[in-house]
This record gives structure tokens, sequence and C-alpha cells, in this order.
């Protein structure tokens, strides 16, 4: 048992760690596009894309497992073309995880960059920056502490991200079972030592995470 | 230096009242002053001039330039009319220090210039406005006159065609104002670049305005030519 | 507002919100293996008409999970599990009532595939093929029916071949799903449940266990209700309940 906790550590931070990537990336670009692009219909775009957050995970779980198994019209699309399987596997937890934890850094991001003061962009803009040296120039590091802290957030829900992704990816030792599963799995086994131990691990870690992204927010300085 | 407007711009405010600005007016003076009361559209003005407002319809023309044409579907963006702006508040970047504000627009990349940045132009420009001394310093650090100087030299230093100034001395206190003032018509004298400047104040028309256009209600009403 | 009047609207605001969770005096509630789930949803009724003012509680899920519900103090009156070895914990950890064991329903192991599966398999054997990659099997950690599949393909030295295929679920019930779905090419669930999905699985083999799988029920020690409990308990082996149980396929104990 010891060492397959540690594989399980493993495992856990990998699909963390890409869902939180992913959803800094995706996160950023649509609180971009809705803080500052107006259009039709812009504040349903943003009700939908904060339904993950309110639908229960097993209800997530269900809709994805529709949509990516099999004979959900994504899922044989895939297996089709790319013969790429996401049931029951680490990349599916990762979608899992991404798409439960994407509207807290979404809603972050766009109240950080509604903060920004539009004049600042304005001035980069009449100093002869394009709209990408504005975004990464300006908007971004202005922003940065309220993206910062929804993409902490969702580091912490892709950490103990359970409903969705047992349905999706299953309880795979080694391969998709990961530490909140573990835990479950345990206490279902009347293992009370074995759950203790890795709830203790997963505390840690998420401490531990948290403490250093401290380090990456200095208030007032930019690189 | 000419400038050949005729724009109209609606614009709705949130309490759902909506201005219209409509106005038509040829500038050759070397210094023009677009003077009126609050509210009457003299910044929708300049903005349209820089870019960073697209009329509803009309046209700009800067020295035969075309920079806004919407029957002709021509709009120049903003970072290719090649005018210095100051604002208001002079929208200096908060967390860069004064180096890197002055020397922001003659980087075009994703990144900043570091700290210690110089150059030519940025040394230059930090000697003529005495900024030597707060040079590494961040705009909450400095002086009223100090952040007008740094907004000033970080729009001179690329050597624009044209300078477009907000109420320049509105946000000072009167005796800095008068100071700034001289400071500014020295600057200009030895620079030598036209301007259009913006005010409700009727001292800047004095001073600065070698062709006054009066702004009221969104539309220019009178023309004063004043002797320089 | 007086000071008494004050009192007793505090007084009823608490009442208010203490009375949901009052439990009903007239509750039982019965913990039982998922692959119960359809029988009992269907004889809770009967057991109710039979017994006016009782209501019937039911709490699905693998035995282990409802054991370790019990063990923690979970207000459970009746526990009916799948397998021996979980009735046997909770008898070691002292949570049944003395003498109310008994079995009750027998049931069959079999391996099932998605109804439209072209794989052609017929035998345990045939799951070493390459084109079966996922076998759906219940966690043996934790489920009964996972304990018997892991018994069986050891018996038939076939459980180092089909365990790295194996995908663990955590009831027979997702067990079940998994093959219906398609996401699994083969897997292990009881009689009962492949006949609750006839049109999404097929059955292929019976699967021989080491041991007859029969389900044990039992009242538990510190049952809220054990008047009620003991009734449950005798309700289930009536000829009525049987032939109820029987339709979904159990067999005798």
């Amino acid at each position: 048992m010891d060492a397959s906790v540690w594989i399980t550590l493993a495992l856990t931070l990998k699909v963390a760690g890409w869902a939180t990537a992913i959803n800094l990336v995706l996160g950023v670009a649509a609180g971009w596009l809705l803080a500052r692009r107006r259009f039709i219909g812009r504040e349903l775009v943003d009700a939908v894309l904060t339904l993950p957050l309110v639908l229960p995970p097993t209800v997530m779980g269900y809709y994805l497992l529709v949509v990516i198994g099999k004979r959900g019209w994504l899922g044989h699309w895939l297996q089709q073309s790319f013969g790429i399987n996401l049931i029951f596997s680490w990349q599916g937890a990762v979608i899992a995880a991404t798409i439960v934890a994407f509207p807290l850094v979404l809603k972050s991001a766009r109240a950080a960059f509604e903060s920004v003061d539009p004049q600042l962009e304005q001035a980069a803009r009449v100093l002869g920056l394009n709209e990408w040296a504005v975004f990464f120039r300006v908007s971004v590091p202005m922003a940065w502490p309220g993206i910062l802290a929804g993409t902490l957030l969702v580091f912490a829900r892709s950490l103990g991200e359970f409903g969705a992704t047992l349905m999706v990816a299953g309880s795979i030792p080694g391969r998709t079972q990961t530490l909140s599963i573990a835990v479950y799995e345990a206490v279902q086994a009347g293992q009370d030592d074995t759950a203790n131990f890795l709830v203790a691990i997963t505390s840690i870690t998420c401490i531990a995470v948290l403490l250093a992204a401290g380090r990456l927010a200095p208030v007032g300085r930019v690189r | 230096m000419s400038f050949d407007v005729d724009i109209v711009k609606t614009v709705s405010s949130s309490e759902r009242r909506s201005f219209r600005l409509g106005v038509r007016f040829h500038a050759q003076a070397r210094r023009t002053v677009i003077y009126g009361p609050s509210g009457a559209g003299k910044s929708l003005t300049l903005q349209a001039l820089a870019g960073l407002l697209r009329p509803d319809s009309g046209r700009i023309v800067f020295d035969g330039d075309v920079l806004f044409d919407r029957d002709a579907r021509i709009d120049v963006p903003a970072r290719l009319r090649d005018f210095g702006y100051l604002f208001q508040d002079y929208a200096l970047f908060p967390k860069l220090n004064v180096r890197q504000n002055i020397a922001f627009g003659l980087q075009s990349g994703l990144r900043n210039p570091s700290a210690q940045v110089g150059g030519a132009a940025v040394e230059r420009w930090l000697q003529a406005f005495e900024l030597v001394e707060v040079a590494a310093q961040r705009p909450d650090e400095l002086s009223g006159g100090q952040r007008q100087r740094t907004a000033l030299a970080r729009a001179l230093v690329h050597s624009p065609r044209a300078l477009l100034l907000d109420e320049p001395f509105s946000a000072l206190d009167p005796a800095l104002r008068l100071r700034m003032r001289k400071e500014l018509d020295e600057l200009l004298n030895r620079i030598d670049i036209p301007v259009v400047m913006i005010t409700h104040d009727p001292e800047d028309l004095e001073w600065f305005g070698d062709e006054a256009l009066y702004l009221r209600d969104g539309q220019i009403s009178e023309r004063l030519p004043l002797e320089a | 507002m007086n000071l008494l009047r004050l009192r007793r609207c505090i007084g009823a605001a608490l009442l208010a919100l203490v009375a949901p969770f009052a439990a009903h005096a007239a509750d039982l509630t019965v913990s039982a293996a998922a692959s119960l789930t359809n029988a009992f949803k269907e004889l809770g009724p009967a057991f109710e008409v039979q017994n006016p003012g009782t209501t019937v509680v039911f709490n699905f899920a693998a035995s282990d999970a409802l054991l370790a519900q019990i063990a923690k103090g979970a207000p459970v009156d009746v526990f009916a599990s799948a397998d021996q070895d979980a009735m046997d914990r909770a008898d070691a950890q002292k949570l049944l009532a003395a003498g109310s064991r008994r079995n009750f329903v027998g049931n069959a192991l079999v391996m099932i595939v998605p109804s439209d599966s072209a794989l052609g398999l017929k035998t345990l054997a045939d799951l070493q093929k390459a084109a079966v990659k996922r076998v759906a099997i219940g966690n043996p950690a934790s489920v009964p029916v996972g304990r018997y599949t892991k018994a069986s393909l050891e018996a038939a030295t076939l459980w180092a071949a089909v365990e790295p295929k194996a995908v663990m679920a955590q009831s027979v019930r997702q067990a079940l799903d998994y093959v219906a779905r398609g996401e699994a090419e083969a897997g292990f669930v009881y009689a009962t449940d492949a006949a609750i999905m006839k049109d999404k699985v097929k059955v292929v083999a019976t699967v021989q266990t080491t041991s007859a799988i029969t389900y044990p029920i039992a009242a538990v020690n510190a049952s809220p209700n054990p008047g009620a409990a003991r009734q449950f308990l005798d309700f289930v082996l009536t000829p009525a309940a049987q032939a109820v149980l029987a339709r979904y396929g159990f067999g005798i104990p």
C-alpha cells in the first residue's frame, strides 16, 4: 500500500495540474472576452459557462459520460477518427476536473479584467501596441492578482474532484484513482487507517501548494 | 499641420440619455484649442482624433493622411496614427517605474521594458524633464507635476507628428498650473510639434490658442482665431 | 411584543426547525445490497400495506459501504448483504441483534457483454483475447460481487490475466452500467442484475463460484425500531415475498 499512495498522489497532482493549466488559459481568454467585448447574449453565455459550478458533479459526470462515452457523439467520433477513448483514462479525469472547476477562474478573471482601468489599455494602444501586446503587457499584469486567486481555487477544486471524475474515469489504481476516490474507497471498505493517511496527504499537499502560490502574487511588482 | 474633421458620433450613457456629437472643422494653426464647458464633447472629439473612439460616420484627415473615412471603410487604428496623447489622469502604468513608462511605447513585443531600461531617447527625455532623480520610482511615489512630465515624456519619446492633450492642467492646483503652463509653452517652442488641446479653462485659451474652436453640446459654435 | 409572547415565538420557531429531523416514530430503515434494489423497492410497499403505520426507507449501496455506515452509528434497522463475508464482519463488530441473522435468497454470478457485442465471448478464458480491453468487476475490497468474481477467476487461474484489464466498480450496478454503455467489453454481475437490463446486456456464461451465493439478512443491534425490524425479517421469508424475489431472478437460499 505504501508505494501506491505516492503513485496516487503523483496521479492526482498530474490531473489537477493539467486541469489548472488548461483552465488558466481558457478562463483568462473567456474572462477577457466577457469583460471587454460586448455582444448579444453576453450575460447568457456567462450564465451557461458558470453552470458546471452549480450542477452537482455527478450530474456533470453523467453528461460527460453521455457525450464522450463510446456511444456519445463526441466519444464515438474520437474513437473512429483517432482511436481515442477518454473513459477510464487519466485524460478523461482531466476533462472532468477541468470542466467542473472552470467557472471558478472564469468569474475571477472576468471581475479582474473589469477592474482594470480601460484608460491604461487606451494609453498602450496610442503608444503603438497591438492588441496582443496590450493584453499581455497591460491587461493581464493589472488583472493578475484576481486571475491568480481564481487559478488557486481551480487547483484546489481539481485536487478534490470526485463525483464527475468517478463517473468518467472510474477508479483504476495507478491510472485514474485519484486521492479523493482512494479515500472514498478506503472508507467504503472500512479501512479507516488508510483513509486517514490519504486525507492527511491530501491536506498537506493542498496547504503546501497554496503557500507556494502565495509567493506568486506580490502586489505591485511586474516582471 | 492640418486637421480636417467632419464626424458624427452618438453615445448612449447609462442613464438612457444619448449624446450626439457632430463636429466639423478645419484646424490649421500650430496650436489649436478646443474649448467648451464640461460635457460638451471635447474628450470624445479628441479620442476620435486619436483613434480611441470610432465615429458613426464622417472623415478625419491629418496633413493629407486619411485616418478615418466611414464610406471608404478606412479606420486607421490608434497605434498607427503616430500621435502623442496625454490623458487627463495621465494613465501612467502603476506597476512600472518612470523609465519603464517612458520607454513603454518603444518596445513593441510582448514584454515590458526592464526596470533599468536606457537608450538615447529615454535618457534625453529624463534629462529634459528633470526626472533623472526619480527615474526608478513608481507613479504613486511622484508628485503631480512629475507625473505629468512623465506622461508627456512617454507621449513624446517616439517623436509623434502631433500632440493631443486632454485637459492637461485641470488636475493641478493653481500655483502648479501656472508653472506647468510656462513649462509646456517653452517645451512646445523648443520642440515645435503641433498641438491640439482640449480644456474648459479660459486661461489655457490665452496661453495656447493660436486657434480656438468653441464646442458646446456636441457642436462647434464659433471659431475664434486669436492673436499669437 | 412582551417577553412571554417572544418566548413562545422562539419556541415555535425552534420546533419548526427541529421537526423535520425528528425521526418518524414508525420508520423502518433498511440498508440493502445494490443488487436487491428493484426487488426490495417492490417489497417495500407490500410490507407497508401489511403493517400500516410503518414507512420503509431504503438505502442501497455495495454491502461493505453499508457496513461501514452501520459501524459508524447510522440509524439502520435491517441489513441485507450480498455475501456472508460482509455479514460476518458485521457480526464480529457486534452490530447484529442476536439470533436475527438468516439467509433469505440466493443468486448466481454471470458474465455479461453488451447486447451488440460481436466479439463472440463464451467462456471465462475468452477474456484473455486482445479484443477484450476492459472488464467491469466490482471492487473486491468493498463489493461482494467483486469478491465472488475474483475467487472464481482465481480458481480458473485467470485472475492474473484479467486483473490488468479490470475496471473496478463501486457497486454491482455500476459494473452493470459500464457494460450496458459499452465502455467495458465484458463484466461480472449477478443474474438478477443482468435480468434488469435485458435489452442492453446479454449473459454469455454462468460462472461457477467457489461458494454458493446466498444473501444473509439481519436486524441491527442498535436499531431504532426493533419491532418493525423483526417483522421485516419474517416478511422476506414469506411465500409471497419469496415469489416476488423469484420473479427478479433470485433463488432459494
